[in-house]
C-alpha cells in the first residue's frame, strides 16, 4: 500500500471520530439550549403572573394564564423556597402525541401571601426533528473532507515525496558493476538528505569493494597464466632432450596437470569476465550459419565416437548474442553433447526461430541436472572435464535473457535454449 | 630469420628463445617496452612476438607505434588474455596473429612459419620431409609422388609434423593445433590418437614409410629414425 494511502486512511478514521464527537456535542448543546430557552420564557411568564398577582386584579381569564397554575399557600416548606424546573415526557392531549413538557415552579410572595406559580410549555426535542438534519450535515462534511484529503494527499505527497521517489528510482537503476557512482539530487527535506547521503556512501563503498574483488580475481587468474606458460615451455624443452622412459612419463604427467590447471584458470577468468561483460542487446548473430559451422567443426569428433548427428536448422535465425559468445556457447553445448554421449549414440540439433534444442543420448546423470549449471559440478566424475562449461553457458544465456533448461528423460539429455524476444 | 621476443617474464623468455634458437631462428629478447622500442628502431626483424602486459607499458601501444612508424615486421601477440578477449575487444587489431598463454612451443613455431609463408607467398610453397611432400597452395600431400587422400585435419596434422620434424609433440599440443579454440574439451586428446592412426595408415597404404613414431604413448614424433 502506498504511503499516502495509509496516511489518507488514518486521516479518514481520525476525521470520522472527531466528527462523531463533534456531532454528539452539537446535539447535546442544541438540545440543552432549547430547554434553557423554554425555561427562560417560562421564568418571564412566571414573573408576569407574579406582577399580575401583585396588581390585585383578576387576570384568570387572561391568555397568559392558559398554561399557568396559581396556588395560594399558607407557608413555605424549606423544599419550596427555590425555583423548580421539571422536564418530563408526557402525553399531550392537545397535540395528540408524546411531547417533552417543561414545568417551572416559582414561589412569589405578594403582600405577605405565599403563592406557588407553575407554568408549563411543550418543547420540541431535537431528537425528533433536528437529528436527521444534523446527521446529514455531518455526513456531508465527512464526505467532503475525505474527498479533499484524498485529492490533496495525492498532490501533496507527490510534491513532498518527489525526492524520495527519485531516490527509489536511483537505487533501482543502480548496478554494482556500473562505472559511475550513484547520484542523487539533494532535496529540501532533511530526512531524505540523510537517506540519500547514506545510500551514496554505502553504494560507493560497495562499488569500490566490488571493484577490488573483481580486479583481484581477474589479475590473479591472469597473472597465473605467465608462470604456467613458463613451466610448460620448460617441460616441453625437457621432453625433447634425451630422457629415460620413466622421466618422460613423469614429465608428461606434470605437463598434463599443468594443462589442466591452465584450463581451469582460463575458464575461471572467462567466467569472471562474463560476470562483468557489458552486453549490447542490439547485436544480433545469425545462429543458423553458426550452428552449421560449429556442427561441421565437431563432425570429426562425433564421427570418431561413432555418433549419428541429426540437424534441423531453420535458416536465417537472428538472435541477440555476441558472435564470439554465441560461438563459445555452441562449442560448450556441442562438445558436451558429444563427450557425454554413448558409443554409437545420437546427437540431435534443432534450431527454430524461438529456440535451440540440443539432444544427446547418454547415461542418466548421477546428480540432479539443474545442479550441473554450478561450477565444478560434474555429471560423470570419470570423464576428464573440469565442469565449468555449463556455468559459462548459463552465464551467457543470462546475459542476454535467454532461458536455458536442461532435462533428462528416457536416456536423452535435452538442452533447450529459449531465445529472448528480439527487442526493437 | 630474425625474431624479437618482447616478454617481461625472464624464464619464459629464456625458454621461448632457446626453443626458437633450436629451430634456427635468430632470437633477441626485450623485456621492457622501452627496450623493445629501441630495438625496433635500430634493427629490423622479420617477426615480433609481443607480450601485452609489460612493466612499463602496454604491448598494444607498442604495436600501434610500430605500425605508425611504418615498420613492416609481422607481429604475433603473446598474451595471458584468452581468445575471447581478443574477439570481444578487437585486441589483436594490427597484429598478424595472437596466441594465448600457456601455449605449446611447437604451436608458436607453426604460427611463425605460417605467417612467414604468408608474407612471402612466392617462396618455396612445398614442404618436404624425406619422401613426404606437402604443397601449401593446393594443400595436396604426396608420398613418393603419390597423392594422399587426406581430410583437412589430417593435412593440417601432417603439416604440423613436418614443421616440427624431429620434435616430440605432445597430444595436447596436437589437439590445441587441430581444434584451436574449439578445444576446451580435454578429452579431445583421445581423438588425436585416432587422427594420427588414420594419417599413419594412409601414408603406409600409399606405400610410404611410417616416419611417425609414438613416444611411450605420450606423444608423437616425426623422424627419419630406422625403428
Amino acid at each position: 500500500m502506498k504511503l499516502n494511502y495509509r496516511y489518507t486512511i488514518a486521516y479518514a478514521v481520525i476525521t470520522f471520530f472527531v466528527l462523531s464527537i463533534g456531532f454528539a456535542i452539537v446535539y447535546a448543546a442544541l438540545s440543552r439550549s432549547v430547554t434553557q430557552t423554554t425555561i427562560g420564557k417560562l421564568r418571564h411568564l412566571n414573573e408576569v403572573v407574579a406582577a399580575q398577582l401583585r396588581s390585585g386584579r383578576d387576570y384568570s381569564r387572561h391568555p397568559s394564564r392558559a398554561h399557568v397554575q396559581v396556588q395560594q399557600v399558607e407557608g413555605l416548606t424549606p423544599a419550596n423556597r427555590g425555583d423548580q424546573v421539571q422536564v418530563r415526557d408526557e402525553w399531550d392531549s392537545t397535540l395528540q402525541s408524546m411531547v417533552t413538557a417543561v414545568r417551572l415552579t416559582t414561589y412569589p410572595v405578594v403582600r405577605g401571601q405565599y403563592y406557588i406559580v407553575t407554568s408549563k410549555a411543550v418543547v420540541v426535542e431535537p431528537s425528533d426533528v433536528y437529528l436527521t438534519g444534523l446527521v446529514l450535515v455531518f455526513a456531508w462534511t465527512f464526505v467532503f473532507l475525505l474527498a479533499l484529503v484524498v485529492i490533496l494527499s495525492e498532490v501533496i505527497s507527490w510534491r513532498i515525496l518527489k525526492p524520495f521517489n527519485a531516490i527509489l528510482r536511483g537505487i533501482q537503476r543502480f548496478q554494482l558493476g556500473q562505472p559511475t557512482t550513484l547520484r542523487l539530487e539533494p532535496s529540501r527535506t532533511a530526512e531524505f538528505n540523510v537517506l540519500s547521503d547514506f545510500l551514496v556512501t554505502m553504494t560507493t563503498r560497495a562499488q569500490s569493494d566490488y571493484q577490488g574483488l573483481k580486479e583481484f580475481s581477474e589479475n590473479a587468474s591472469h597473472e597465473l597464466q605467465t608462470p604456467i606458460a613458463s613451466i610448460k615451455a620448460k617441460i616441453e624443452l625437457l621432453i625433447d632432450s634425451d630422457l629415460s622412459e620413466k622421466q618422460l612419463l613423469m614429465l608428461t604427467a606434470m605437463h598434463d596437470e599443468l594443462e589442466r590447471l591452465a584450463k581451469i584458470n582460463q575458464s575461471l577468468t572467462l567466467l569472471a569476465k562474463l560476470e562483468h561483460f557489458e552486453m549490447h542487446p542490439a547485436t544480433l548473430t545469425d545462429l543458423s550459419t553458426l550452428v552449421s559451422a560449429t556442427e561441421a567443426a565437431f563432425a570429426d569428433l562425433a564421427e570418431m565416437k561413432g555418433l549419428r548427428t541429426v540437424q534441423h536448422i531453420t535458416p536465417g535465425v537472428q538472435v541477440p548474442l555476441d558472435a564470439a559468445l554465441a560461438q563459445l556457447l555452441l562449442n560448450n553445448l556441442l562438445s558436451n553433447a558429444i563427450r557425454h554421449n554413448l558409443p554409437n549414440g545420437e546427437v540431435r540439433i534443432l534450431l527454430s526461430t524461438s529456440a535451440l534444442l540440443i539432444e544427446n543420448t547418454g547415461n542418466a546423470p548421477s546428480t540432479p541436472v539443474n545442479e550441473l549449471f554450478g561450477r565444478f559440478k560434474k555429471g560423470n566424475a570419470a570423464l576428464d572435464s573440469i565442469g565449468i562449461g555449463l556455468a559459462i553457458v548459463k552465464r551467457i544465456c543470462e546475459l542476454y535473457g535467454h532461458q536455458i533448461e536442461y532435462t533428462y528423460a528416457d536416456g536423452w539429455h535435452r538442452m533447450r535454449v529459449v531465445f529472448a524476444p528480439v527487442s526493437a | 630469420m630474425k625474431i624479437l621476443l618482447v616478454e617481461d617474464h625472464p624464464e619464459l623468455a629464456k625458454s621461448i628463445a632457446s626453443y626458437l634458437t633450436q629451430e634456427r631462428y635468430i632470437c633477441e629478447v626485450a623485456s621492457t617496452f622501452d627496450e623493445a622500442r629501441e630495438k625496433l628502431i635500430l634493427f629490423t626483424y622479420d617477426c615480433v612476438l609481443l607480450d601485452i602486459m609489460l612493466p612499463d607499458g602496454n604491448g598494444i601501444n607498442l604495436l600501434k607505434l610500430l605500425r605508425k612508424d611504418g615498420i613492416e615486421s609481422s607481429v604475433i601477440i603473446i598474451s595471458a588474455q584468452n581468445a575471447l578477449d581478443f574477439k570481444l575487444t578487437g585486441l589483436s587489431e594490427g597484429a598478424d596473429d595472437y596466441i594465448t598463454k600457456p601455449f605449446p612451443l611447437p604451436e608458436l613455431h607453426a604460427r611463425i612459419k605460417a605467417i612467414m609463408r604468408r608474407r612471402s607467398p612466392h617462396k618455396n610453397n612445398v614442404l618436404t620431409f624425406l619422401d613426404l611432400t606437402a604443397d601449401l597452395e593446393s594443400m595436396e600431400c604426396r608420398v613418393n609422388g603419390k597423392l594422399l587422400h587426406l581430410t583437412r585435419k589430417e593435412t593440417n596434422l601432417l603439416l604440423y609434423f613436418i614443421n616440427n620434424k624431429g620434435r616430440m609433440l605432445t597430444r595436447q599440443a596436437i589437439a590445441a593445433h587441430l581444434w584451436g579454440d574449439y578445444t576446451d574439451n580435454l578429452d579431445s586428446v583421445d581423438f588425436v590418437y585416432q587422427h594420427v592412426k588414420n594419417l599413419r595408415k594412409k601414408i603406409t597404404d600409399a606405400g610410404g614409410k611410417d616416419y611417425i613414431s609414438t613416444v611411450y604413448g605420450l606423444g608423437y614424433k616425426l623422424n627419419a629414425g630406422e625403428e
